[in-house]
């Protein structure tokens, strides 16, 4: 296939944001960004693949099983890492894709590639997308945009200077459990009426947030390690060090945003998503409580505040790496009629209807749109039950189905259909930026104790 | 089939009317072994075809209004399903559990898994009908045992006992096999 040429027109114009609110509204619309035209759509589309560590695993176990694509070419800074690549696409395909440990390299030789796929650090992301889109490629890049907004912000800059498509791996975006669960159950139903509370968490214990360690022998060595930015300016780093910043660059503030970045990104993006605005303030606490020598928070906690058309409302969110306890990782969306908690593990997602308030659902399960559950437990009369304290228990629902494939193949399907013509992308660089913005502004308030109220700086494209 | 009437084979020399005597006499029996074989040969038979059985996964779209959704939401059905893809003779469990057994070379465990479905089936069909009734009650016993060396070396005692019940089954049907009335061929053997 070859690589898009044509320029979408208005794109600059699609997004002029007045205020806060303006701006937000979009934020829920997909991308009119469209791959050009001209691309015959039967033609494979040949990829590349930028950063080759643990997430990228986790895309091609999504990736590989999409029709259509071919794996022309890997890079990676780690020789082992392109090894481990090469040999897991020439077992699946059949086919040697080049090898690269330089992304620059890659992009200027790989003429004929239509899309990347970027998986590297944070703090390579915003430059391995702005080359790749430079060159003329389509570019799938995992989030956190960057680890700095000035960063994340060049990235839409490019996508909309070059044409090129640009889609953020907020991977929730194009779930059906999720699209259908805003579009059906929230917006055109209103199971849950007037949302008033949205909280979400994503709780992991000690054991699985331990330093990452891989014998040294294999690593890059230090002349490599400073090439590629995993040095610290001023600083004369031994190469453990080196290549503890390397592996465990998650760890690092000028590598990474940390933990609220790296988990709470996600489903912080579900609440603007679903609330199809920016918070209009932020307000957060965090601590090094366990793991005391990181430089980042282990524990964070944030309240956001958003004015939605229907009035008030707060999300709360917790990032804790020091217990997985609390039910796993979901979002909640609390509303008078009823809650959702939706997850991206099924197991984890639940709908609750207020007995006795809320308008009925009957309708809507004899439509199929829900499927009601077994009735939960009553709680037994106990001397600690005190009747005034206690709610009817709500009427607990489920989604009327699921997602049968990886949890992030929908998103890269949408992804390469676009650059097919065929789709619009699900979450372009404009407004993943501006889900993702406020996200940028939790540790600065949690290092401060301030509220921040935010305004077009904090929060612009 | 042949199926010696005991009424008919009587003989018509009786002096005394005993018909009803002889048919209390060699109609039990008959019938109880006729029962036991039945018992056997469904026993592998079901057993032999269940080797064969395997899961088809399914994904549906999730009908909305009555029309599939737009969005992907699919439902999972999985439905039993026989055909010689899905042959497996040891259980995977056990297979991995024998493999580590020094008493059973990888060899003879490729060969018993093999034959032991198709096996079953075979003696299932030839004790049930009854076809060459003795040798086939033989081959079954020999079958079992089989197995229960299997279990004995994996110190499955429940197993053991369960096909120890096959095992005093098949000897009564031998032992009394001369009064076996049911036989569709090899009466003798």
């Amino acid at each position: 296939m070859k690589p898009s040429l044509a320029q979408t027109g208005s794109r600059r114009d699609f997004l002029k944001m007045g205020g806060l609110v303006g701006a937000g509204l979009v934020l829920g619309a997909p991308s009119i960004l469209r791959a050009a035209t001209g691309q015959s759509a039967p033609d494979a589309i040949n990829v590349g693949f930028i950063g080759l560590g643990k997430q990228h695993e986790v895309l091609f176990n999504a990736v590989k099983n999409i029709p259509g694509l071919h794996f022309n070419a890997v890079c990676d800074i780690m020789k082992n890492r392109v090894g481990g690549a090469f040999s897991r696409i020439k077992n699946a395909f059949g086919n040697q894709p080049a090898r690269y440990t330089d992304a620059e390299e890659m992009l200027a030789k790989e003429k004929d590639l239509d899309a990347v796929i970027v998986a590297t650090p944070d703090f390579w992301h915003s430059r391995h997308t702005v080359w790749a889109l430079e060159s003329g490629k389509n570019v799938y890049c995992e989030k956190m945009m960057s680890n700095t907004l000035d960063d994340a912000r060049a990235m839409v800059a490019a996508m909309e200077r070059t044409g090129k498509l640009c889609q953020i791996g907020h991977q929730r975006r194009s779930n059906p459990r999720y699209l259908f669960t805003l579009n059906e159950l929230l917006r055109r139903h209103r199971i849950c009426g007037q949302i008033v509370n949205a909280n979400g968490q994503w709780n992991r214990a000690v054991g699985s947030s331990q330093d990452i360690q891989v014998k040294a022998s294999i690593l890059p060595d230090k002349e490599t390690l400073l090439k590629y930015g995993f040095g610290r300016p001023g600083k004369d780093l031994t190469l453990e060090e080196l290549q503890h910043r390397f592996l465990n660059w998650r760890f690092y503030k000028d590598l990474s945003g940390g933990p609220i970045s790296d988990l709470g990104a996600h489903q912080i993006d579900v609440f603007n998503w679903f609330f199809g605005m920016q918070p209009w303030r932020v307000m957060a606490s965090g601590g090094r409580n366990y793991f005391k020598d990181r430089e980042h928070f282990d524990n964070v906690m944030c309240i956001f505040d958003y004015a939605t058309p229907d009035g008030g409302a707060r999300a709360f969110y917790q990032v804790l790496t020091t217990t997985s306890a609390g039910g796993g990782y979901f979002e909640s969306f609390m509303g008078i009629d009823g809650t959702i908690n939706i997850s991206e593990r099924a197991a984890y997602t639940n709908i609750f209807r207020e007995a006795g308030t809320a308008p009925s659902w009957d309708h809507l399960v004899a439509q199929g749109y829900l499927k009601r559950s077994a009735a939960p437990k009553a709680a037994a009369d106990s001397s600690d039950a005190i009747a005034s304290y206690e709610s009817a228990a709500p009427e607990t629902y489920e989604l009327p189905g699921g997602l049968s494939k990886p949890p992030h193949q929908p998103h890269l399907e949408n992804f390469f259909e676009a650059i097919r013509g065929k789709a619009k992308l699900n979450c372009d660089a404009r407004h993943a930026l501006e889900s993702e913005a406020p996200i940028y502004w939790v540790n600065p308030a949690a290092e401060s104790g301030q509220t921040i109220i935010f305004d077009t700086e904090h929060l612009h494209v | 089939m042949f199926c010696s009437n005991p009424i008919l084979i009587m003989n018509s020399d009786d002096p005394l009317p005993s018909s009803k005597a002889c048919c209390s006499s060699t109609l039990g029996p008959a019938l109880g072994l006729l029962t036991i074989r039945i018992w056997l040969g469904l026993r592998a038979l079901a057993t032999g075809i269940e080797k064969f059985a395997g899961s088809k996964a399914s994904e549906a779209a999730v009908l909305i209004d009555g029309k599939p959704n737009g969005y992907g939401l699919t439902e999972s059905a999985s439905e039993k399903v026989y055909g010689l893809s899905h042959y497996h003779g040891i259980p995977e469990g056990l297979r991995s559990a024998f493999k580590a057994e020094p008493l059973l070379p990888g060899f003879s465990l490729d060969i018993y898994d093999k034959v032991l479905g198709p096996a079953l089936i075979i003696l299932g069909i030839t004790v049930l009908l009854g076809i060459l009734p003795r040798l086939s009650l033989f081959a079954m016993g020999l079958l079992y045992t089989s197995l229960t060396f299997g279990l004995i070396l994996l110190k499955q005692d429940a197993g053991v006992a369960w096909l120890a019940i096959h095992i005093i089954l098949i000897a009564m049907a031998l032992i009394y096999s001369d009064r076996d009335k049911c036989v569709l061929l090899g009466r003798k053997w």
